[in-house]
């Protein structure tokens, strides 16, 4: 039972019961305020009955050329609400802007090697192990980098995956 | 500009390169190096100088800085020759900026603007500094001018969110709207709209005049094309045509977004407001606080007519019932629950009855029940029912549920729901007796273990079945333990969430209810550990803190507090700071309705309650860390402008908007608000825990606390120089600032004796009738502090006054004095003389304890220093007149009294805290463990803990998994009974060293006296 709307900055004093878990992070502000005032239509909030905050997703859209893709930073549930599906219809969301509106050639995300759960979900959702990314969080733990293709990318060329693991520094895009 | 051609100010690129790598990578004296070299090149260039004083700033010395910067300026206004760049400019704007220069910066670009009126980039930079000011006017003038010379949409838009700014602050601009529409159109016509944003900001311009109409026109036509997300779009077109009283074609478009959306609740409450033709919905006056929203829907009573209402009715009904039989999809809610919000609807009518509310609310359960979210889904709906229904929908939800048979997880999760509907359908556990709620605790505690094997396969990361299982059983305990006061079941909480934890590691449902119950039972750096442990960082600072500070505040764990304080004041102060810099960019990437958010954002949290506490407590907090030497306490007092900044505060905060920021949905049922904590109070039989609070009511308490606090540093420094001049007064007026000082006091006294409820002469009688040793009612333990810090104050102002006419009292010392040193001696000797210093204790006296002696007692020590000090001789001696003799040998004797009778009191703590702290710790683990251990009782506290470990010794490995089995063996009740021992002991050790350099202080002021 889920209001997506946009999300806003009062958001930020109500959503404590999502992130208080402990793999979702708080950012800080001007983190959340750059990407509310560059891409607002990648930031959406889900609101229960109630007025309960059940979770969001936070994101952009960057790249050029055939890079032009759709980016997850972050997707997380309320424990409350979960089991129910909500994170899928969030990134059906964000893959929906990506794909209509922006004509991106795929959505990319990062995700902590060690997050089996949220990898065999984005697995679930389409989402291929596009490469490895060395010592990604914190310098420590590896993160994969996993995409889905788009309608645009009609060869699905953007998800062949990469035969070696790249370092963090190799990255195009933060 | 020159900078595009390869010159910056003037100066080759390549020249000025390093410098900015060299700051980049805080290589700071490097950079220095650099530029020095620089400026011998140019040694008047505006913009080499512009570097020097940025890499001056971050050397950490601002005053070079500024003066650097103020040459620059100087340079740029002098010659009129000189490159005007935006570069130059920008870099002295971030070194103004950073020195709190705002206005400089702005002076700066505003002259670059009078001498270069055609440039764009200059304006732009001009604007920005208007951002960063919050001056809107200026923002929409210089926007206007962008327009004027470039024409752009953009610029347009800019001038629009800053009449919608101005408007926003000022009642009065509205009429500026209609210029804003009037640009618009005018723009429009001649080169129409570009960016959805833009649109969005030309529909709430007319929405905010009620021309609705005329929005609505917008979003139609080609304008309203640019908005793509159709839901969106949808959406205003709902909500305009509802505000323009077209109901029935708003109910249409509610309509049409739930066929495409099923699930959205928000929209079906709309259709439906719009059916009944509810306009509360609707009108601006109703919207609630958003960071607050209410949890239920409110709704008036529909001016329909009986056949209209049925009618509409049956058409949401109808509706509904379509959606239910198209989707496919079984996760989602919002269609059954929007029968049970029908239902509730012609109930609220007087049309329906309880048993179909009931029958949709069973069904919901039928489907939904086993989901987390059943109970906050129906909670709403609930309300309505009188309590015999209520317990007959229980009684309903339970013979459903037999009748159900699913997998085992979903059966744990209905049995959960029934718990937690049972704790919100029957008041809160009040109509249980004892033995009911301890057999539910039993029944929960069992179900979890027995089903842990449903979570053998779960990845650590991921939340166990039956969870909240724990937390229920938590909360019925320290039910329990208000009802009884029997320490035992609050012990037996804890150890219930700690067992949880054991398992699992990342519950912070479990982490905040434990940090509530450790801050109860006193062991408070244990409630702090977990805290930390909860990683509250940034943002979540302002809603999550107010579980933790205010214990902390008032305990002895000065060093934790004064982290929790600089880390929230850190926050907020950078995001004032940076705020203006991402509205701006907001502005740049043309999303404006973020412009405006952003701002009132930002307002929200400089009104923030927690802020204000923050400000004024680290303040308080200081000046109780420096109390024992006076010196340093005059120094603090100092750096805090000697209180005057917060007796603004403190004259202002009345009229201030303040907003509250905590989620409070958080917080346990017991302590519903940091001020309310039901534990302290009596248990009253059926009574029902609020924990819906008003808004007004916390507004009003909390403007006079921060009144009442934001007065003590200046009454501590005015009681000082009181002192400081008792003997002076005796002797001569002449040039003595007393009569000021006195002045004031009197002044302040007046004011805090009005905020505890009296005029002063009636709060000075009160202070009187002490001295007959009776006691009064006036004085609780909820404001036994203020009353001593208020007779602390006046007993320093009748020091220098002789307004104030005491009666003779033992030979030399003024009687107000002798009342405040019995008054301490008094609360102090009633703490410790009441209290066994039992590890289980209860807690609060001795919290008590601890603020009189940090708090009033600090201050009068203060007052004592102060009076000694004007006794000790200074630089020219004076030849003393008789009278002034005889008052300075009164007040030796009033000090070296006074200083005897609080050392005394003061040996009794810390006798008091030896017996303590002299109970080995296994000897203390036992104390808390004993209530735990059941020997053939079969009532009391322990049965959970008994659950516990008879399921420990008898579980199969093999069926929960190795590492549910690995944290069961790890489990130890008497580790976290150490724990909760030590967390105590560490408080109390604090406390103790405190007592110890206070007496010390004494001791060192009887030596001095002597040897007056």
């Amino acid at each position: 039972m889920t209001t997506i709307r946009r999300f806003c900055c009062n958001d930020l004093l109500r959503f404590a019961s999502v992130n208080l878990d402990h793999l979702t992070e708080t950012f800080n502000m001007s983190f959340y305020m750059t990407y509310l005032a560059r891409w607002p239509d990648y930031f959406h909030v889900a609101e229960g009955p109630g007025n309960r905050i059940m979770g969001y997703i936070m994101g952009k859209v960057e790249g050029q050329g055939e890079s032009w893709h759709g980016h997850v930073t972050a997707v997380t549930v309320a424990p409350e609400y979960r089991r129910q599906q909500l994170a899928k219809k969030l990134m059906n969301l964000l893959e929906d802007i990506s794909d209509n509106i922006d004509k991106a050639y795929f959505v990319d995300l990062f995700v902590r090697a060690s997050n089996a759960p949220a990898i065999k979900m984005y697995e679930k959702l389409g989402y291929v192990i596009y490469r490895r990314v060395l010592r990604y969080y914190s310098g420590e733990e590896d993160g994969l980098d996993m995409r889905k293709a788009l309608s645009r990318d009609v060869e699905k060329k953007s998800i062949i995956p990469l035969k070696r693991p790249i370092t963090p520094d190799e990255l195009e895009y933060d | 500009m020159a900078s595009k051609l390869g010159l910056a100010g003037g100066i080759p690129e390549r020249r000025v390169r390093v410098i900015w790598d060299a700051i980049d990578s805080r290589q700071y004296k490097n950079a220095f190096k650099h530029v020095t070299t620089l400026l011998t090149k140019h040694p008047n260039s505006p913009y080499a100088l512009a570097l020097k004083a940025l890499v001056l700033e971050r050397m950490g010395k601002p005053e070079e800085a500024l003066s650097v910067c103020l040459n620059a300026k100087e340079l740029l206004y002098a010659n009129d020759s000189l490159l005007m760049d935006d570069l130059t400019l920008s870099t002295l704007q971030i070194v103004f900026q950073r020195l709190d220069h705002l206005d400089l910066a702005t002076n700066c670009y505003e002259y670059a603007c009078s001498k270069f009126p055609n440039s764009l980039e200059l304006m732009m930079g001009l604007f920005n500094c208007y951002v960063r000011e919050y001056s809107f006017v200026k923002q929409q003038q210089t926007a206007i001018k962008m327009y004027k010379l470039a024409g752009e949409e953009r610029f347009l838009l800019w001038a629009v969110c800053s009449i919608q700014l101005q408007v926003l602050h000022d009642n009065g601009a509205e009429k500026l709207l209609l210029l804003a529409e009037g640009l618009l159109k005018k723009h429009i016509t001649s080169h129409s709209l570009h960016e959805p944003e833009a649109v969005m900001a030309y529909i709430a311009i007319l929405e905010k005049q009620s021309k609705f109409g005329d929005a609505l026109e917008v979003l139609s036509g080609k304008l309203g094309s640019l908005l793509t997300i159709e839901v969106d779009k949808l959406r205003i077109q709902g909500r305009l045509l509802a505000r323009a009283g077209d109901y029935g074609a708003a109910a249409d478009i509610f309509k049409k977004i739930l066929v495409s959306s099923p699930d959205d609740w928000e929209c079906f409450l709309n259709y439906l407001a719009c059916l009944l033709e509810d306009d509360g919905t609707w009108c601006e006056e109703t919207v609630n606080d958003p960071v607050h929203p209410p949890k239920f829907v409110q709704c008036k009573v529909s001016h329909l007519t009986d056949e209209q209402f049925d009618s509409q009715i049956s058409n949401a009904s109808d509706f509904i019932q379509k959606l239910q039989d198209d989707i496919a999809n079984d996760s989602m809610r919002c269609p059954y629950l929007a029968s049970i919000e029908i239902e509730r609807r012609k109930l609220l009518r007087g049309k329906g009855n309880d048993e179909s509310l009931m029958d949709a609310i069973v069904n919901y359960f039928r489907r939904f029940g086993d989901l987390a979210c059943f109970t906050s889904d129906v909670e709403m709906f609930c309300e309505v029912l009188t309590d015999d229904k209520k317990t007959e929908l229980l009684k309903d939800l339970m013979k459903s549920s037999d009748a159900l048979s699913t997998t085992p997880s979903k059966t744990l999760g209905r049995c959960i729901t029934l718990f937690k509907i049972q704790q919100l359908l029957v008041g809160n556990m009040f109509k249980y007796s004892a033995n009911e709620l301890e057999d539910s605790c039993i029944q929960m505690s069992d179900m979890y273990c027995k089903n842990l094997p449903l979570s053998k396969g779960l990845d650590p990361q991921e939340s166990m079945h039956g969870e909240e299982l724990l937390s229920i059983t938590c909360n019925v305990l320290v039910q329990l333990f208000w009802r009884s006061k029997n320490v035992g079941y609050l012990i037996e909480a804890i150890m219930v969430l700690e067992f949880g934890l054991a398992i699992r590691r990342y519950v912070s449902q479990y982490k905040i209810l434990l940090l509530h119950l450790y801050s109860h039972f006193g062991a408070l750096s244990v409630a702090y550990e977990w805290y930390k442990s909860l990683d509250v960082k940034n943002i979540l600072m302002e809603s999550v803190l107010h579980n933790i500070l205010p214990q902390m505040l008032v305990s002895p764990l000065w060093s934790e507090s004064n982290n929790l304080l600089k880390d929230y004041l850190k926050f907020m102060d950078d995001h004032f700071r940076e705020s203006a810099d991402l509205t701006f960019l907001a502005y740049r990437h043309s999303i404006y309705s973020k412009v405006i958010e952003f701002v009132q954002f930002k307002e929200r949290l400089q009104q923030s309650s927690q802020y204000f506490v923050a400000r004024v407590d680290t303040s308080i907090l200081k000046l109780k860390q420096n109390a024992n030497n006076i010196d340093e306490e005059e120094g603090v007092l100092e750096s805090m402008k000697y209180g005057v900044q917060f007796l603004d505060l403190s004259n202002e905060i009345g009229s201030k908007s303040i907003s509250f920021n905590e989620d409070l949905q958080l917080r346990p049922w017991w302590t519903p608000t940091s001020e309310k904590n039901y534990l302290l109070e009596e248990f009253e039989g059926t009574s029902y825990c609020h924990r819906e609070v008003s808004i007004e009511e916390r507004e009003k308490s909390f403007q006079r606390e921060i009144e009442k606090k934001s007065l003590l540093p200046r009454m501590i420094y005015l009681s000082i120089q009181s002192a400081s001049s008792s003997i002076k007064e005796h002797d001569e007026v002449n040039g003595s600032v007393s009569p000021k000082i006195s002045s004031e006091l009197k002044l302040l006294l007046d004011r805090y004796a009005k905020i505890l409820g009296f005029s002063l002469s009636e709060a000075i009688e009160v202070v009187m009738g002490f001295s007959s040793g009776e006691r009064t009612s006036v004085v609780s333990c909820s404001n036994l502090i203020d009353w001593l810090n208020f007779i602390v104050f006046l007993n320093a102002w009748s020091l220098s006054s002789h307004e104030l006419v005491q009666p003779e009292s033992n030979g030399s010392k003024p009687h107000i004095w002798n009342i405040l040193d019995s008054l301490l001696e008094k609360y102090i000797l009633e703490v410790v003389k009441s209290m066994e210093p039992h590890i289980c204790s209860p807690w609060n006296d001795v919290q008590l304890l601890m603020q009189i002696v940090t708090e009033p007692l600090a201050w009068h020590g203060l007052v004592i220093l102060s009076c000694l000090r004007s006794l000790q001789p200074s630089g020219k001696k004076k030849k003393k007149s008789g009278s002034a003799d005889q008052s300075s040998s009164n007040l030796a004797h009033a000090i070296t009294d006074s200083v005897q009778r609080l050392s005394n009191v003061l040996e009794e703590v810390r006798k008091w805290l030896r017996e303590w702290s002299k109970r080995p710790v296994e000897e203390n683990v036992d104390s808390i463990l004993a209530p735990l251990r059941k020997n053939g009782q079969n009532d009391g506290p322990g049965q959970v803990y008994q659950i516990f470990e008879t399921y420990i010794s008898t579980v199969n490995e093999a069926d929960v998994g190795d590492r549910i089995a690995q944290s069961l063996k790890c489990w130890s009740p008497a580790e976290v009974a150490r724990k909760m021992v030590n967390g105590k002991v560490k408080v109390l050790a604090e406390f103790s060293t405190m007592c110890d350099s206070k007496i010390k202080l004494l001791q060192s002021i009887k030596q001095q006296i002597a040897q007056t």
